[in-house]
């Protein structure tokens, strides 16, 4: 049972490191993602920052990857000595970690880890800092393991499973990006504060029929204005209509599918909305 | 026409002259397309703010201008509508650099006055050269001299504090470093400001790091309350009823034009590495929809019970950094909604040197 107890770290430890810089690498990727609010660079100066969040990330990749890469014999070989260095490396990489967020705690406590990107951005408590040294531990106990193998008997194997799964749950337990990831999960932002690209607007506006009704009517190829206020982002065209110059209202819906577009027509010269083209035409498409 | 190759063209440039006309349409055409007409006719407020006679139209309680004279009776102010003569009220209060009786105002002083009834000649506030910086301090010379950044829209100002006011100044403002924020009222002189007077409790944690408002569900809730403040005109008209706003559309406003100046590797002793791109912060501490220069809102001081309907006339994302709360008249809610000018806080019944007021907003008025 104790093999079995060593064996689940190390696919455990591999997944954890690269789920971690998967969650950095999105954050970093976001073209509006905030910067770091929450993570150990903060602790550093600003010109420090981002080389030590890029050795962090390198850290974490290559240790994960190794763990992976010197887990399992390949033909006759077995890679004892990498192997080794990675397993001690991901216990030491763990247990400067419990040290640098134990400062955190102090230093500034209304951060979080940064552990998972954004999603880390409770404030550090004693469980954030035990999910490190539990990790910590788990490298600790992969010292000196052989390579791992498929399990010879389904006893065997569901004896895998249950301490994979008794040491996800106390993972869980210990990580407060988990609730973080429910929420997200189930959440979403409001069309008031929905960013949208103005392209996707007019592409939107392009496609309804309100603008088929009006197109004939437009005079220029650029609108001559673009604002948003709230949920609708409002496009005005130049036009010509009844032979006097007109401004052609569309009010686009900031929906991602089948947005809602309405039309109006007013006098450019004295602000009248004009007779039967001018009257509010709504559709939704 | 179908390509767009050029959506920069539509961004609202708060400092351009020559677009008032454009924003004082968007809630006549706004109206025209949805159908939502107030009896208000809020085209008249943002046509009338245009320009700097049409902005004073628009006030009903304030007047700017430049002291020509003064008596414990009569002030004289140089308006843009002219030399104007105002009775002050026998309990008038006066304030330069504090409290102060209206005689002891000086001459060629720039004054904000209230009147005591809208429209009426009577005056019954007067405060004369008060400034207000707000922002991110970059740099400290010494116990007393700040160099605060405004954000990429306001530029960076200079902050006195005199020995007189260091004890008053400290006891809010603990933290007097590059990378904190601070926020004093105090009397405007060529080239800094002279901090007088705290106006909010300096936040704990740094410029950059506000903390992020709770997650909204369904639709963001109208109307919204929270603390009112004002600013210094800057390149405004001093006389502008208006607010800066802190959710700014980012596709179309000061978000794609301000720019922080760059910063160089390696050049660690400089004070770009303080400076703060509220921009690049999140929403502060308050969700607020996004909106555009022109949009209407109803405002409400809830402290004096009255309400305005008040345009965006610019962005005032530095607000978001401020997750603090406005005590004036019982505990707003925390976050700034609103970042008012001189003369719309004043029009509003604010005082300019408590700094904010507890607000509730309705968009769209």
């Amino acid at each position: 049972m104790l093999t079995a107890i060593r064996e689940v770290q190390i696919p455990l430890l591999a997944a954890m490191l690269l789920g971690a810089c998967l969650a950095k690498a999105w954050r970093a990727l976001r073209p509006h993602a905030h910067p770091a609010r929450s993570d150990p660079a903060g602790l550093f100066l600003a010109h420090l920052r981002r080389p030590i969040m890029i050795l962090v990330f390198a850290v974490e990749l290559g240790l994960g990857l190794g763990l992976f890469g010197t887990a399992v014999k390949f033909g006759r070989s077995w890679p004892a000595l990498p192997a080794t260095v990675v397993r001690t490396g991901t216990a030491l990489f763990f247990l400067v970690a419990v040290r640098v967020l134990n400062e955190m705690r102090q230093r500034r406590p209304d951060s979080g880890c940064g552990c998972f990107g954004e999603l880390s951005g409770t404030p550090i408590g004693l469980r954030t800092i035990a999910r490190p040294g539990l990790l910590c531990a788990s490298a600790v106990a992969t010292l000196g393991l052989p390579p791992l193998r498929m399990p010879s008997s389904p006893t065997e194997a569901e004896l895998w499973l249950a301490v994979l799964a008794f040491e996800l749950a106390l993972i869980a337990f210990l990580s407060p990006e988990l609730g973080e990831i429910m929420v997200r999960l189930g959440y979403s932002e409001p069309c008031e504060l929905r960013r949208m690209p103005v392209g996707r607007t007019m592409s939107a506006l392009h496609a309804s029929s309100p603008w088929r009704r009006y197109a004939g009517q437009v005079s220029a190829g650029m609108p001559s204005d673009v604002w948003r206020e709230g949920c609708w982002r409002f496009v005005v065209y130049p036009g010509y209509a009844r032979g006097r110059p007109v401004d052609i209202v569309f009010a686009v819906y900031l929906q991602s599918r089948r947005p809602a577009v309405r039309a109006a027509v007013l006098d450019a010269d004295t602000d009248e909305v004009l007779g039967p083209t001018g009257t509010r035409e709504s559709a939704v498409l | 026409m179908r390509h767009l190759a050029d959506i920069p063209r539509w961004c609202d440039d708060v400092t351009d002259s020559a677009s008032p006309t454009r924003f004082a349409r968007r809630s006549l055409l706004r109206a025209a397309v949805l159908g939502r007409r107030d009896e208000s006719d809020f085209s008249l407020i943002i046509t009338d703010n245009s320009d700097a006679d049409g902005a004073d139209r628009s006030l009903k309680y304030t007047v700017t201008g430049r002291i020509l004279d003064v008596s414990p009776h009569i002030l004289v102010l140089h308006t843009g509508r002219g030399e104007q003569r105002f009775p002050i009220a026998a309990s008038a209060e006066a304030w330069r650099g504090g409290p102060v009786s209206p005689a002891a105002l000086r001459q060629g002083d720039r004054a904000i006055v209230r009147r005591r009834h809208p429209g009426g000649p009577v005056l019954d506030r007067i405060w004369a050269e008060i400034g207000r910086v707000t922002g991110t301090i970059i740099e400290r010379d010494g116990p007393a001299s700040l160099l605060v950044d405004e954000g990429p829209a306001k530029g960076r100002r200079i902050v006195l504090i005199g020995p007189e006011a260091t004890g008053r100044i400290q006891v809010r403002f603990p933290r007097l470093e590059p990378g904190y924020l601070i926020d004093v009222i105090g009397l405007k002189h060529d080239g800094y400001l002279q901090a007088l007077i705290p106006a909010t409790s300096q936040p704990p944690y740094r410029a950059g790091h506000p903390p992020a408002a709770p997650m909204v569900s369904g639709h963001v809730p109208d109307p919204v309350s929270g603390t009112a403040v004002w600013h210094e005109p800057g390149e405004e008209p001093v006389n502008l009823l208006g607010l800066a706003y802190p959710a700014l559309d980012p596709e179309t406003s000061c978000e794609h034009a301000a720019s922080m100046p760059p910063v160089c590797p390696g050049d660690q002793n400089t004070v770009e590495e303080w400076a703060v791109d509220p921009h690049a912060t999140g929403s502060g501490c308050v969700r607020l929809p996004y909106l555009s220069v022109g949009s209407l809102i109803r405002l409400r001081n809830d402290c004096a019970e009255q309400t305005r309907v008040v345009p965006v006339t610019s962005c005032g994302a530095t607000a978001r950094l401020f997750c603090d709360r406005c005590v004036t008249c019982g505990t707003s809610r925390k976050g700034r909604i609103a970042d008012l000018t001189m003369a719309a806080f004043v029009e509003l019944g604010g005082a300019l040197e408590v700094g904010c007021f507890n607000a509730t907003m309705m968009i769209g008025g």
